[in-house]
């Protein structure tokens, strides 16, 4: 049997959920109040290698760069995902990086991995940094077919190839739901509307055999993981952390209010009287013939 | 570097089986209007590019030349109909690099061309991708979901760009990007680095930028531009990535069908179950459809996971990371009114919010504030529809 090699790669994000999260009084988020977790993203692209293994058989290793606390995440992952190997790439030096300079020590990380690699698979986007960016730029630099907002995946062991459905929006237009053929290695950032479906009782059986076995091993993950810095990664100082990142934060500020763009009319809340006005100007302005 | 090494703004422009993207025309008007400044700023030699990758596009060219570009660079193959990723980045990174098509673009300064001055790309689910892949290969910076842009020289002190001492980047572009919350602006610059121990060129400086806040301007039939053809060449490997099937979907939730709209946001999050519920009974005496804020479709409150997915999802976003609506009455329920979410809906013919803080943003925005809170407003609200149509009916 043809084997499997998955890559996750996750992040530690601050926890966006409504009580906790922390802001500022300037609006700003509050970084030091608000929960770190594995990101809701990350978390489900360790199931879309949860998937690889329940169906496939695959062997599993997550990476993550970031804290010496991000061993944490991993774990998580790993409880998802049933992985076979952790990896925490850290070091003072990375901190502060740009979408250009994390790629760029995700792909020397990736290097170090028990490769070569089949499948690596991302979330859609950090809740934080939310620019989508990293996942096609470590695919780019490690030169594998990149495919976005992935909601479906299969995988032709015998041909080394991969099917995926994958959905496109576009503004204004449409929305498409496009499915590709890609040769292995592929670069998958899985869309925040994938489920993964186990439709057969053999899969079932396995789902139930690997989930055992993820909680089994997450409750020992430190003897699945290895820690590595920039010495150990062979990094090179000048692609990554600050000095490998092109762009900077030049300032942040309140976005101005715009000029009123309406005058509104306040009405009183708790008068069932001038709620009732309200009522018979709204249907006016929905009975009114517009002609355009 | 000298001032010829990175010149021009180029525009990757997006189009579907031939038709142009909305927010291809946006960007290239962002793209004149900032280029209109840069040539009476500093030099009127450089130039708004457009790129135009497609099957069957080449008349589209004429278009985007009277939208704003003095120069069109159109590759028209059937391996580009639609977008993959691999060869789109290539065939973008060459064109980008290339200085015949430099020499093309421009006559005088040419020689010593290594790379576009600026670059832009939409913020949607083909730019987004394209970007960060185009980037990786020209390796440089890239800002998304840009808002803003302003073209200024800035003198700066970084200890890490400029060794701590103070050094003035020109003709530097700032790139303004709305936060999660809608209410903070990140300005984001790429800059090269002048510290001498890590000395690096980063050009082009690049963002995406989001649907639906730059207005295109008017069409001119007038306007001079030149196009480029561009021959592309594949690597046969590349072309093995197929696609066997695309599917056109109609979206399920249906704004546009809908005489009336009521979007929520986080004022639920009080009472975030009894709260949905009254809006859904709003709704359904109105015949409206809901949306919701951007902020919701992250799952920051949850109630359950029938709600949570019926609710808490893209596909109901109403903003500019969503979709634009202008219904005849729309209705803001506990929406604060982030700039991303009035983008999306300030064009509606009749807007009520319903809010307890006079000062949101939403009041600038709207015909009727409502002061009060949602859970007290909305069943006197239900009440008097009810009333006020028995009255028609008898």
């Amino acid at each position: 049997l043809s084997s499997l090699n998955v890559t996750v790669i996750v992040k530690l994000e601050p926890d966006f959920s409504e009580g906790n999260v922390s802001y500022n009084p300037d609006g700003t988020l509050n970084r030091a109040e608000t929960k770190n977790i594995l990101g809701p993203h990350s978390a489900l692209a360790a199931s879309a290698a949860f998937y690889s293994k329940v169906k496939y058989a695959a062997k599993i290793s997550i990476g993550t760069m970031g804290p010496p606390n991000a061993d944490l995440i991993l774990q998580n992952a790993q409880q998802i995902s049933d992985a076979d190997e952790l990896y925490l790439f850290s070091d003072r030096i990375f901190a502060g990086a740009d979408t250009l300079g994390t790629a760029e020590l995700l792909k020397t990380g990736i290097h170090k991995m028990q490769g070569p690699m089949d499948i690596i698979f991302s979330g859609h986007r950090a809740s934080d940094g939310e620019t989508g960016q990293v996942g096609p730029q470590t695919a780019w630099k490690l030169g594998f077919t990149f495919l976005g907002n992935v909601i479906d995946y299969e995988v032709d062991l015998k041909n080394r190839t991969v099917r995926a459905k994958h959905s496109i929006r576009l503004q204004g237009f449409y929305d498409v739901i496009e499915e590709v053929e890609a040769p292995l290695p592929v670069f998958i950032a899985i869309d925040p509307s994938y489920k993964p479906t186990f439709n057969t009782a053999s899969q079932r059986l396995a789902f139930q055999k690997y989930q055992k076995e993820a909680s089994d091993r997450a409750q020992n993950f430190k003897q699945y993981l290895k820690i590595l810095n920039a010495e150990q990664l062979g990094a090179d100082p000048k692609l990554i952390g600050l000095a490998g990142s092109p762009t900077i934060v030049y300032k942040v500020e309140k976005i101005p209010k715009g000029k009123a763009g309406r005058q509104a009319e306040v009405i009183d809340g708790s008068s069932n009287e001038q709620i009732g006005k309200v009522v018979a100007r709204l249907r006016q302005a929905l009975s009114t013939m517009v002609i355009k | 570097m000298t001032d010829g090494d990175y010149r021009h703004l180029y525009v990757v422009m997006e189009q579907e089986e031939g038709k142009l993207v909305p927010v291809s025309l946006e960007m290239l008007s962002e793209a004149r209007r900032l280029m209109d400044d840069f040539n009476k700023k500093y030099s009127s030699n450089e130039k708004v590019v457009a790129l135009l990758l497609g099957d069957g596009v080449k008349e589209i060219s004429k278009v985007l030349i009277e939208h704003g570009a003095d120069v069109v660079i159109v590759s028209d193959n059937q391996e580009l109909r639609y977008v993959r990723n691999t060869i789109y980045t290539k065939l973008i990174a060459q064109i980008a690099t290339d200085k015949e098509v430099a020499a093309k673009v421009e006559s005088v300064d040419s020689a010593s061309f290594k790379k576009p001055r600026y670059m832009f790309f939409a913020a949607d689910s083909v730019g987004r991708h394209l970007s960060s892949t185009v980037m990786a290969e020209l390796d440089s910076g890239l800002a998304s979901d840009i808002n803003k842009l302003v073209v200024e020289d800035l003198q700066l002190t970084h200890q890490i760009k400029t060794a701590g001492k103070p050094l003035t980047y020109e003709k530097t572009l700032e790139m303004y990007r709305p936060d999660f919350s809608g209410f903070l602006w990140t300005t984001i610059l790429c800059l090269d680095n002048r510290n001498p121990s890590i000395e690096r060129d980063y050009h082009p400086q690049a963002c995406s930028i989001i649907p639906g806040v730059f207005e295109p301007i008017e069409s001119d039939s007038k306007r001079s531009g030149k196009i480029i053809e561009y021959l592309p060449q594949f690597e046969e490997k590349d072309l093995l990535v197929k696609i066997l099937d695309r599917k056109i979907i109609k979206n399920e939730i249906d704004f546009d069908a809908r005489r009336t709209i009521v979007g929520f946001g986080r004022g639920i999050k009080d009472a975030p179950e009894q709260n949905v519920k009254l809006i859904e009974q709003l709704a359904s005496e109105l015949e409206a459809e809901i949306g919701v804020s951007l902020p919701l479709s992250k799952k920051i409150i949850s109630i359950n996971q029938s709600i949570d997915s019926k609710y808490f999802i893209a596909d109901r976003v109403i903003g500019s990371s969503g979709r634009k609506v202008s219904p005849k009455l729309y209705i803001a329920v506990g929406i604060s009114g982030a700039i991303q979410h009035l983008a999306g809906m300030k064009d509606s013919e009749f807007i009520l919010a319903i809010n307890p803080d006079e000062y949101s943003p939403i009041k600038d925005e709207c015909d009727i504030f409502i002061k009060g809170r949602m859970e007290d407003v909305i069943p006197m609200l239900i009440e008097n529809l009810k009333t006020q149509k028995k009255v028609v009916q008898a």
